[in-house]
This record gives structure tokens, C-alpha cells and sequence, in this order.
């Protein structure tokens, strides 16, 4: 997501881990941890001129 | 169409039925127990407000499925225009349309007619007025450079097309206009029986 925002042409992408996300069933939240899955939360500028 | 693009429309069309039928079974059960956190449960866990629960519609918060706090940075202004993909049950939109007041404005965008239907209703009842679009978010029915702000909450990944949504927030923020979502990454790449899994994509 970071990638595309960039190549869309925003700027001032940020993003940082949402703490609190979890999924509530232990095999789901396992599955999740093994590809990697996290929540993100991202912010994005679409420049003003240009 | 290729094979190839006959078998993607294929799985979307499947999904779009999947991820309608799983948000509205939350909103329509909301007591049901399901899989990922919701309601004021998973609310409460991402830093909402207490104030901004207890003064929204009940069926609002006990039918929330975001994935985390968007307004935590969207630094919204009296005035504004924002624009929440996957709008739901109204919960953000509800905040939103406080923060941006009443000369802002508030438009939501479901796939779920019936889930526009609720949200405008809750939003009526909390005294923040919003407009629900029927819509997909690869092809958002609002204008070019008509918003301020973009949030979105656990949306975005429920799309097989990512970058035509990004395109999409792209073209209807206005020059200078911002977005502050929160949504659910991968860092590998999915196993081919989870994408072609439509409940499990939903997820």
C-alpha cells in the first residue's frame, strides 16, 4: 500500500502499526502472524500544484 | 477477456456477495461472535473516544469493524469535505461529521445499499447528517478534486484491485487534500487458496 500511494503520485506517506489489532480467534491471529498480516495506519498528501 | 481476467471478474464478483453478506450479518447480529473484534470492543481498543461512543447511535458503535483509529491523524477541520470508503454503519462518519461541523460535509461510499440506508439513519439520529453513496470503491461516484480528506477503515484490502482504488482517492481529493486510513497489510504474498477463498479474503 506504502508503494502504490507513492507511485499514485502522493507525497508525505507515513504509516505505523496500529497496537491494538488482533483477531480474536488464537488460530486466526497465528495464521496472521505467519504472513505477516498487521494493521497499518497510513497518512498521504496529494500535492497541491503539479 | 483473457481466462485469466475471466477468472479474476469471477472471484470479485463472488467476493463483492461475500463481503456484503459477512458486514451486514454484523450489523444485523452484533451480540455474534465473530472471528476479528467489533463494536465498541474493537473501538475502545483503538483509541476512540469514550465521548465519541457514548454520543453515537448504539446500533452505530455495536456495528463497527474497523481495524484501527483513522481519525487519530486526520486532523479534520470545521469546513471540510471528508469522504469515508466503506462507510458501514456510519461510525466514522459520524465523527467526522462533528469534527468538520455543520458548513462540512460528510459523504459515505458502501457496496451495501442497505448499510447506506443505516448509516444515514444513524447519522440523522446523532444530529450529523451524512450522504451514503451506493458504490464500489474502484470506481468512487464522486467528482475529481471534490474532497478534502479521505478516511477509510479496513476497506481497502477487501479490493483485488488495490491500485485503482489508490488511483481513485488520487483523483477525488482536491489539490492539497489529505488521507488518513487504517487498514489490514500483508508482507508476503497470500497462498493462491486464500485469495481464492472469498470468506477467507473477506476477512
Amino acid at each position: 500500500m506504502f508503494a502504490l500511494l507513492e507511485e499514485s503520485g502522493f507525497t508525505r506517506v507515513r504509516s505505523a502499526v496500529v497496537p491494538g489489532f488482533r483477531f480474536r480467534k488464537t488460530s486466526t491471529q497465528n495464521s496472521a502472524e505467519a504472513y505477516g498480516v498487521k494493521a497499518v495506519m497510513m497518512t498521504a498528501l496529494k500535492p497541491a500544484t503539479g | 477477456m483473457s481466462d485469466a481476467a475471466d477468472v479474476q471478474a469471477s472471484l470479485e464478483a463472488v467476493l463483492k456477495d461475500e463481503i456484503v453478506r459477512m458486514y451486514q450479518e454484523v450489523a444485523d447480529n452484533p451480540r455474534q461472535e465473530f472471528h476479528f473484534y467489533h463494536g465498541r470492543e474493537a473501538a475502545e481498543r483503538f483509541g476512540y473516544a469514550r465521548e465519541w461512543l457514548d454520543s453515537a447511535p448504539a446500533g452505530a458503535v455495536a456495528s463497527f469493524a474497523g481495524v484501527g483509529n483513522p481519525h487519530e491523524r486526520s486532523d479534520l477541520r470545521p469546513g471540510e469535505t471528508v469522504l469515508d470508503l466503506g462507510s458501514g454503519a456510519g461510525l466514522d462518519a459520524i465523527i467526522a461529521a462533528r469534527a468538520v461541523g455543520p458548513k462540512g460535509k460528510v459523504i459515505g461510499v458502501d457496496l451495501n445499499p442497505s448499510m447506506c440506508g443505516r448509516a444515514q439513519a444513524h447519522a440523522a439520529e446523532s444530529g450529523t447528517p451524512m450522504e451514503c453513496r451506493k458504490g464500489r470503491i474502484e470506481d468512487i461516484p464522486v467528482a475529481d478534486s471534490s474532497v478534502d480528506v479521505v478516511i477509510s477503515n479496513g476497506v481497502i484490502n477487501l479490493s483485488f484491485r488495490k491500485r485503482r482504488v489508490v488511483q481513485e482517492m488520487f483523483r477525488v481529493l482536491k489539490p492539497g487534500g489529505r488521507l488518513s486510513i487504517t487498514d489490514i497489510v500483508s508482507a508476503k504474498q497470500l497462498s493462491q487458496s486464500i485469495v481464492n477463498d472469498p470468506k477467507l479474503w473477506a476477512s
